[in-house]
């Protein structure tokens, strides 16, 4: 069907993360490719997430997520401590980092003392926030992606765009080409082909290793344990094969039991893909101990900040909460039009517009995020820990009101809105001037407003609107009740 | 201790303060200010009276195995179960030979030496549930590879080429077909991970309804934290290893085994009924 070259223009995003938030927008609704594979993937995963939610008490298993949650976070400091302690009494070492520089800074120290030369990966939005990969390109070690999805954008060099489905935005012709130009793939659509192809490219990676990374889904505080889920297996052989084992989590992560651990793991899998459980679920707490047979030698967690905890002192604590199931993505309808790269972030979606505003990240036009919504809600009602995303939108926006971040032009036209309100005979004469200039620009365009003057274009640009009612309710009122009178 | 006003991840911290000193005492300096949005003051933890069971599983030991089954057999697994440890081990030499002259058959003829052809991966065998599995396999020509020692690339060009691992499981799931595996001297993480199939022999007295009747088992008995701080790793396994990252297309074994079989046993020793006895080869009188 696709032919060789129209696949091969498609097969890189064309969506430029640090161009302006509307030429990004703009870039992905042009882009059909993208609206196919969205399309394709989304609706899939939310019937599955739909579905696996319903074969159980899905609403209590959302409540008690969400009550072990607010308990983490209200005793955050205590538990992070104890996870520390129990990692040092296991044989591990614990890191601190307050930020991203801070966090590649301990990685590169780490893997240089081990004289580390390539790195593999399991896939982890943690290290992606921090851009990890590219502290470790510069410092002239190798790092391999092994996660399928991540290994396919690696070689795309792309970002992800979407928290548990990275290659979201590409349809299968788009990776079969890709395949056959950097891995010398016969030509094929057979996604079993391609797979395997993989597989023996980054099973030779896993035994050549030094040092493997992944993120933390999940940490045990009464154990000291790093959890992570993956379906392919590259998270245990990451955390099993190469010398030395490097876990980064976001201080969030944190669960106070191996039974709230349990729970959180089955609220995640249902979520993210409708699983009742991943394929494997790995829990590390120490290097390899006496006798056996392989496991690394050192295993060091680092404790990332990198915005968190500024999140919570500014409120938005229960953007916290977030187990990064990527449900909210998956039904939300901006998110399925525009995709993930057109916000601009490592985190897209919901939550990626909550939380990118409130990280220190390198977004362009991080300001306009919040607005990358139409507020309706999908979001709360299929997040697994009931974080209202909607309500956060609202109070971002509130703030940059606060702050005065907002254009010249809408502050003046709400001046002008309160200036109206505040007096009945203000606003019946506002409402008439709005009807007239309105049909008057309603006459001109025969139906709808296609067009309005500066700065009101920046409306009619991208939609119509309709004019006003040519007679307002309270002057048809009045007039009827005089009718009625006369009668 | 200062309430410090929110900063730039940017901020220098003081001179001497150390990255844990400072995150730490940010997070309790906020969560001491009263007037803090989010979390609740004084959020319930979830206790083993009020945390939920989240999957179920109903019936006997036979009914929990056929669950384990169908379970795992939805995910593109496959099982079978054995009434006894001896049949157990006749399932899993069947089952292993069967593969073998299906992929013979599969390479039409193609010869590809790896030497490694008639090994099978495992974990030692005092550690596997059914005995004599070592000797079985040297009677038909197979050989029983179980490292001590998978770190160095030599150690790993030695098994690199394997297609079959044996194991035992710590404890099996039946409401949803998940085994979990405990590392440990013996037990090797190697064999359920890097050949292209893996069978699991799970005795009935390894087995639970769920995870959650697992853990509480352990917890009543004072052992879970000390289960999992004594091994350097505990992993959770349901199914054959899969991605879906290419267009939602399913595809197995994309860096795990491709193939999971699994044999389910019963190791009850005290029931006389699952005993084979003479007299079981002459229930129909000859004359």
């Amino acid at each position: 069907m696709a032919t060789a070259t129209a696949t091969s223009a498609a097969t890189r995003s064309p969506i430029d993360l640090y161009a302006s938030y509307s030429d990004r927008v703009r870039t992905a609704l042009d882009n059909q490719h993208l609206k196919t594979a969205l399309n394709r993937s989304t609706i899939r995963m939310s019937n599955q997430r739909v579905a696996s939610l319903a074969a159980v008490d899905g609403q209590l298993l959302r409540d008690q997520t969400r009550q072990m949650k607010e308990y983490v976070l209200r005793h955050l400091p205590d538990l992070l401590e104890q996870f520390e302690a129990n990692i040092v009494a296991n044989g591990g070492q614990v890191h601190w980092a307050r930020d991203a520089d801070e966090a590649n800074r301990i990685v590169l120290d780490i893997a240089r003392r081990a004289n580390t030369q390539k790195v593999v990966k399991a896939k982890s939005m943690a290290t992606e926030e921090i851009h990890m990969n590219h502290a470790l390109e510069e410092a002239g070690m190798v790092a391999v992606e092994t996660d399928l999805g991540e290994y396919i954008i690696q070689l795309a060099n792309e970002p992800p765009s979407h928290i548990v489905a990275p290659v979201i935005h590409k349809r299968l012709e788009d990776i079969s080409q890709l395949f056959q130009e950097k891995l010398d793939m016969p030509p094929t659509f057979d996604p079993e082909v391609m797979c395997s192809v993989a597989r023996g490219k980054l099973r030779q990676e896993f035994l050549t290793a030094d040092m493997g990374v992944s993120g933390c889904n999940f940490a045990i505080a009464e154990t000291g344990t790093v959890c992570i889920v993956t379906n392919e297996g590259n998270g245990r052989m990451v955390s099993t094969m190469p010398r030395v084992y490097v876990a980064l989590m976001g201080l969030e992560k944190i669960v106070p039991t191996v039974e709230d651990a349990i729970l959180q793991y089955q609220a995640l899998a249902r979520s993210a893909t409708g699983q009742q459980c991943t394929v494997y679920l790995s829990m590390t707490s120490g290097p390899r101990k006496p006798g056996d047979t392989e496991g690394p030698q050192e295993f060091h967690v680092i404790i990332m900040d990198n915005g968190r905890s500024d999140m919570l002192a500014r409120g938005y604590g229960e953007a916290l909460m977030c187990i990064r199931c990527g449900a909210c993505l998956n039904v939300c309808p901006v998110y399925r039009e525009i995709g993930g790269h057109a916000y601009g972030s490592t985190y897209s979606g919901p939550i990626g517009a909550v939380i990118s505003p409130l990280l220190p990240a390198h977004v362009t036009n991080p300001e306009k995020l919040p607005h990358a919504s139409s507020l309706c809600g999908a979001c709360r009602d299929a997040c697994p820990v009931k974080i209202d995303l909607p309500r956060l939108l609202l109070d971002l926006r509130a703030d940059q009101v606060d702050d005065g971040d907002t254009a010249w032009v809408d502050q003046q036209a709400m001046k002008g809105f309160l200036f109206a309100m505040q007096d009945r005979r203000r606003y019946e004469q506002a409402g008439k001037l709005a009807s007239l200039g309105s049909n008057v620009l309603a006459a001109l365009s025969g139906g709808n407003i296609k067009y309005m003057p500066p700065p009101l274009s920046a409306w009619t640009e991208s939609r119509n609107f309709p004019a006003f009612a040519k007679k307002s309710f309270r002057e048809q009122w009045s007039e009827r009740l005089a009718r009625k009178k006369s009668i | 201790m200062c309430a410090k006003p929110a900063t730039t991840a940017k901020a220098v911290p003081p001179a001497g303060e150390s990255a844990r000193d400072a995150i730490l005492g940010k997070l309790r300096a906020t969560l001491a200010r009263p007037d803090l949005r989010f979390p609740p003051p004084a959020p319930e933890p979830l206790t083993a009276a009020t945390r939920m069971t989240v999957t179920r599983a109903d019936g006997d030991l036979d009914d929990l195995a056929h669950r384990f089954g169908r379970e795992l057999t939805a995910l593109h697994g496959s099982y079978e179960i054995a009434e006894t440890a001896t049949e157990a081990r006749l399932a899993l030499v069947n089952r292993i030979l069967t593969w073998i002259s299906q992929e013979e058959a599969a390479r039409k003829g193609a010869v590809i030496v790896t030497g490694q052809e008639r090994s099978i991966l495992a974990w030692n065998e005092d550690k596997l549930p059914v005995e004599g599995i070592g000797p079985t396999l040297t009677d038909l020509g197979l050989k029983l590879i179980t490292p001590s020692d998978l770190r160095t690339p030599e150690s790993r060009d030695k098994v690199r080429h394997i297609r079959v691992g044996i194991t035992g499981v710590e404890a099996a799931f039946a409401a949803t077909g998940s085994m979990l595996m405990a590392t440990g001297p013996g037990a090797n993480r190697s064999a359920s991970l890097l050949p292209y199939r893996h069978v699991a022999l799970i005795p009935y007295s390894r087995l639970y309804r769920t995870f959650e009747d697992w853990l509480r088992e352990q917890r009543d008995a004072g052992k879970l934290v000390d289960t999992y701080r004594s091994r350097a790793n505990l992993a959770l396994i349901t199914g054959p290893s899969k991605s879906a990252d290419i267009e939602m297309n399913l595809t197995l074994g994309v860096h795990g085994p491709k193939f999971v079989h699994v044999i389910l046993f019963d190791d009850s020793p005290g029931d006389p009924d699952r005993q084979y006895r003479p007299s079981d080869l002459f229930d129909d009188d000859p004359l």
